[in-house]
């Protein structure tokens, strides 16, 4: 007796370890995939965080001014280990930035000092992309002057020196008149230069060099387009577009805008007058990276952006937006080389950090206590050489990603170019002057609208067939359809999407009037048919089961479709012209894209049918069978019964169906990626695709640089999918929560 | 062993092989059922008689409660099941080609086994049958809400709360409100089928007494397990073993002088 007893003891210790051993490994799963969830919900935050950080700028190294005369300019080399001045002696030097391996180099050593120019009258910066400087000499001639660095590697480590050919750059004669020039602009494109200058008898001369081969001595020479601009007065700022198609002169308040043809000449374009009163007295203007706006400084601490807008005038500058630096007067303006950040000098020494299409204030303060009075920044945007008091002060600057803000993302923005505020995604093009457009408006809604035309195609075949299948199908045929739908789920998606692609979406396009038709009339035709068996004799209504009536409507829905194929050619030729889609285009003034909405919506609805016609199917099947008994106990027929009690108690998983479905048609990304055009358009209309985030996502992904803005706002995309498919999947579960404590039963 | 004393109290014995057409309810003849292959119910004939209590009994699988569910068609939804022979209402072949099964179950209500309350309010649950027909009007609805609860012994206890989710009811109660429910339409004959089983015994006593009230208004076809049930409550019974109908007699008599030997042994516990 005791042994047995102990026996039964040991066989409910081996459970007992049983019980434990299942607990711990179910908690530890479900531990996982929430540990799972987590992670990705966090790595996509750890990705997207850096692009919110604020402007940062930290001391590095300060050091004596190398050279004498007053600073022009100030320059850095691509890795910021060097830097260089140019004064107004003519004289460019080039000193140390940091300590290298290899070399002895302190901050601020000379590495090199130069007389550039005899002299100089007028001194110029190109854009600082085009890396080119250039002073005017006497007798109105211009040296072009070009700090060059050569790179070598040794051991692994790379040694650059600069230097300087003046070979490359004779000096140029550009005003016939050989007048002194007091104030220059400059800039070039391939082998043409040009020339803006203002002489000291106050005429205002526009010179573009064209460089061309003689055929007979095969020797370039440059051939010089000369023109005199009509402006009285004196000129207090010029600038020339890179382009060399546009010369800007600023005369106090007033900018007058030429515009330069490729062979030179000269025509006036637009006089822009910026309201005093408005806007303050101008102290200084600069071209924007990109050089498509004019950024200009006043002397209230106000800087305003101008752009070119088409009107009915042609493109004319306008004011588009403004920045505050403080309440001083704005001394100069700095751009970077790429992006549309800007760097304010302001007359009380503060620096401000600006970005235009983000309409950012990144930074305004004295940078390390110093009044600043000249300021530069190196081609990665990474290093800030700031002048002070004759003291050279080298900054490191963290400003990664200035193009994203909150609202510059949601909201609607003026991009360079454009007649209005947008929303736009556009994140990469061909030129450098590109201005990135991030607005994750347009793929949002291309995902809601993708979304919304596969529910519209799916929920109502879903939730019917589910209705059909539980509700009046036989078991026996049940047994087959209900599995074949649901491995109908499994078909690769990639596989849908390529046939709507390649497929469907041009025989839509070519029996268009028939799939419209087919679409309308099969549900009508299937209501009519249903109407005409309630008015047949009782006799053959009763005749006529549920498994019958399929048997009858089968050849309908297939004549009727046939049909409407059939006469697609006809109906298009008689209504339409003969071509649907150049009338939709031409007469209804709707975009027709082949691979629109209407084939995503075809196309992801077959996908997302099995998810809603699964779950629903199952919530309809698992009603009581005595909740419908006793409905039809009470004298109800099975389409009442099905509509007042079996719809209602099956609500919940119904919703729920719904949802997941929904779900499912957000988060799908191949059929929507092969079978619309992607363009990442704001319109409802059906017979045009969409860009969904998505798609966006697998698009854009590969070929985005690891760690760029572009890059953090595609994990930002993917974070908003994350919270648009978690917010969809929260509120089913609460609805469907709160439905299922109305109608469950027992 | 179980002692049965016949309880039940009615005036007349009715002689139930001779009914005339004012006393008889529903007559069944010949009835003949097979699901599939398999013949569940054997050449059933009898008359059940109008206002009274009639009761089924026989061991589990003898094919009363599928008797039963002949009466109002229950039967149509299983799909192999097919019925031979006639159930006559109002001289009327129920199982003819011409019949609106929807409008016989108007006529024929049924009471299942285990409370089947709608997802709805108490409220919603009495005038469901009344809205089927296309009645919404309040007064006319609130008028058969009180006649029904009433009248299934649930008013004063659910009176207050009629908008609420008839979930929130006992057992009992809501075995209640399915009668309110299927007397709300009121049928004819009221079909309860194991109407009990599920509850606990007082609930069944409230329920028995309700029986014992809604024949003066319904005929009464009660499938019982419980054979001192079927005596407290009936008027007649139908002892059934094996898909035949053994014997048919007032209760009374067929539980004091059986005529038969399986329903002796039956009703004295020898099997079932």
């Amino acid at each position: 007796m005791a042994a047995s007893q102990r026996a039964q003891l040991e066989a409910s210790n081996v459970r007992l370890v049983k019980d434990k051993v299942a607990r711990w490994g179910i908690t530890f799963g479900g531990g996982l995939v929430l540990i799972a969830l987590l992670l990705i919900f966090f790595y996509l935050l750890y990705v997207v965080a850096p692009i919110f950080r604020s402007v940062s700028i930290d001391p590095m190294h300060n050091f004596a001014l190398a050279g004498s005369g007053q600073t022009v300019a100030l320059g850095m080399e691509e890795q910021s280990e060097i830097g260089f001045r140019f004064d107004d002696t003519g004289e460019l030097t080039f000193f140390a930035l940091k300590e290298r391996i290899g070399t002895s180099w302190q901050p601020g050593d000379v590495l090199l000092q130069q007389q550039v120019a005899s002299q100089p009258t007028a001194f110029t910066a190109t854009q600082p992309q085009n890396k080119r400087y250039a002073y005017a000499l006497a007798e109105g001639a211009v040296q072009v002057v070009e700090p060059k660095f050569r790179s070598r590697f040794e051991h692994g480590v790379r040694y650059t020196t600069p230097y300087i050919d003046p070979a490359e750059h004779p000096v140029i004669a550009i005003d016939p008149q050989q007048r002194t020039l007091v104030k220059l602009a400059y800039e070039y494109q391939g082998n043409s230069q040009l020339f803006a200058a203002v002489t000291d008898d106050q005429r205002v001369i526009v010179n573009l060099l064209q460089a061309s081969r003689s055929f007979l001595t095969g020797t370039t020479e440059l051939k010089p387009k000369f023109t005199e601009l009509p402006l009285q007065g004196s000129v207090d700022d010029l600038l020339v577009t890179p382009d060399l198609r546009q010369v800007i002169v600023r005369q106090g308040n007033r900018l007058s805008i030429f515009s330069v043809s490729r062979t030179g000449t000269v025509t006036e374009q637009q006089t822009l007058t910026v309201d005093r009163r408005q806007f303050g007295p101008i102290t200084s203007m600069s071209l924007l990276a990109g050089a498509s706006s004019i950024m200009i400084g006043h002397d209230n601490g106000r800087i305003t952006q101008w752009f070119e807008v088409a009107t009915e005038n042609g493109r004319q500058y306008k004011y588009i937006r403004q920045f505050q630096a403080g309440q001083s007067a704005i001394e100069s303006i700095v751009s970077e080389f790429y992006r549309r950040t800007f760097y304010t000098i302001s007359a009380t020494g503060e620096v401000g950090v600006f970005h235009t299409t983000s309409e950012a204030d990144l930074y305004f303060e004295k940078v390390g206590q110093l009044h600043a009075e000249h300021l530069v920044i190196d081609p990665r945007a990474n290093t800030v050489l700031i002048e002070s008091n004759n003291q050279l002060h080298t900054f490191e600057l963290h400003n990664e990603h200035p193009e994203v803000t909150w609202s510059g993302l949601w909201q609607e923005v003026w991009y360079e170019g454009y007649p209005e505020p947008q929303y736009v995604w556009q994140s990469t093009s061909g030129s450098d002057a590109f201005e990135p457009k991030f607005s994750l408006v347009p793929i949002s809604f291309g995902t809601i609208k993708a979304a919304a035309y596969a529910m519209i195609f799916a929920v109502p075949i879903g939730l019917a067939a589910a209705v059909y299948t539980a509700y009046f199908m036989s078991p026996r045929a049940r047994k087959v359809v209900k599995p074949t739908v649901e491995i109908m789920e499994a078909l690769p998606t990639v596989i849908l999407g390529f046939l709507a692609g390649l497929w469907l979406a041009p025989i839509i396009e070519q029996y268009l009037p028939g799939f419209v038709a087919t679409l309308i009339l099969v549900p009508t035709s299937i209501i009519v048919v249903a109407a005409l068996t309630s008015v047949l004799p009782k006799e053959w209504r009763n005749r006529c089961t549920d498994g019958r009536a399929a048997v009858i409507l089968v050849p309908i829905v297939v004549v009727v479709g046939w049909l409407s194929f059939e006469l697609s050619p006809w109906v298009e030729q008689t209504f339409f012209g003969g071509n649907v889609r150049e009338y939709i285009t031409n007469e209804l003034g709707i975009t027709f894209d082949q691979r629109n909405s209407l084939v995503v919506g075809i196309a992801m609805g077959f996908a997302v049918i099995p998810t809603i016609f699964s779950i629903a199917e199952d919530a309809i099947f698992s009603v009581p069978k005595h909740l419908s008994q006793g409905s039809l106990a009470l004298g109800a027929t099975t389409w009442q019964t099905l509509t007042k009690v079996v719809l209602l108690t099956a609500s919940p998983g119904i919703f729920s169906a719904v949802m997941m479905g929904l779900g499912r048609a957000v988060g799908e990304t191949m059929i929507v990626l092969m079978a619309t055009g992607n363009t990442p358009i704001l319109d409802w209309n059906i017979f045009e695709g969409m860009r969904t985030l998505s798609a966006n996502i697998a698009i854009e992904m590969p070929e985005s640089e690891v760690g760029s803005s572009h890059y953090r706002i595609l994990f930002l995309a993917a974070f908003v999918l994350f919270i648009f498919t978690f917010a969809f999947n929260t509120l089913a579960e609460l609805v469907r929560q709160r439905l299922r404590d109305k109608y469950s039963s027992m | 062993m179980i002692s049965v004393t016949p309880t039940s109290s009615h005036t007349e014995n009715l002689d139930l092989a001779n009914l005339t057409a004012e006393q008889t309810a529903l007559s069944i003849r010949h009835l003949n059922l097979h699901y599939g292959d398999a013949q569940a119910l054997y050449d059933i004939s009898m008359m059940i008689p109008k206002n009274q209590v009639t009761a089924f009994i026989g061991p589990s699988g003898c094919g009363k409660s599928t008797l039963l569910r002949c009466i109002n068609r229950m039967n149509d939804l299983v799909e192999i099941c097919r019925v031979s022979g006639e159930i006559l209402l109002h001289g009327k072949n129920i199982y003819d080609k011409d019949v609106d099964v929807a409008a016989l179950r108007r006529q024929v209500g049924m009471v299942f086994q285990r409370p089947n309350p709608f997802p709805k309010s108490i409220y919603e649950n009495v005038v469901y049958g009344m809205r089927l027909q296309g009645v919404n009007d309040r007064r006319t609805l609130d008028e058969v809400v009180e006649r029904s609860l009433k009248g299934a012994a649930l008013w004063d206890e659910v009176k207050d709360r009629l908008n609420e989710s008839a979930f929130g009811l006992s057992g009992g109660q809501q075995q209640r409100l399915v009668i309110a429910r299927a007397i709300a339409i009121e049928p004819e004959v009221l079909l309860l089928d194991e109407p009990t089983s599920a509850l606990d015994p007082i609930s069944t006593l409230t329920i028995e007494e309700l029986i014992t009230e809604l024949k003066k208004q319904f005929t009464v076809v009660i499938v019982t397990h419980n054979m001192q049930q079927a005596a407290r409550v009936s008027d007649q019974t139908a002892f059934m073993y094996m898909g035949k109908l053994i014997e048919y007699a007032d209760t009374n008599t067929l539980f004091t002088t059986p005529a038969q030997k399986q329903t002796e042994d039956y009703i004295t516990g020898r099997y079932g």
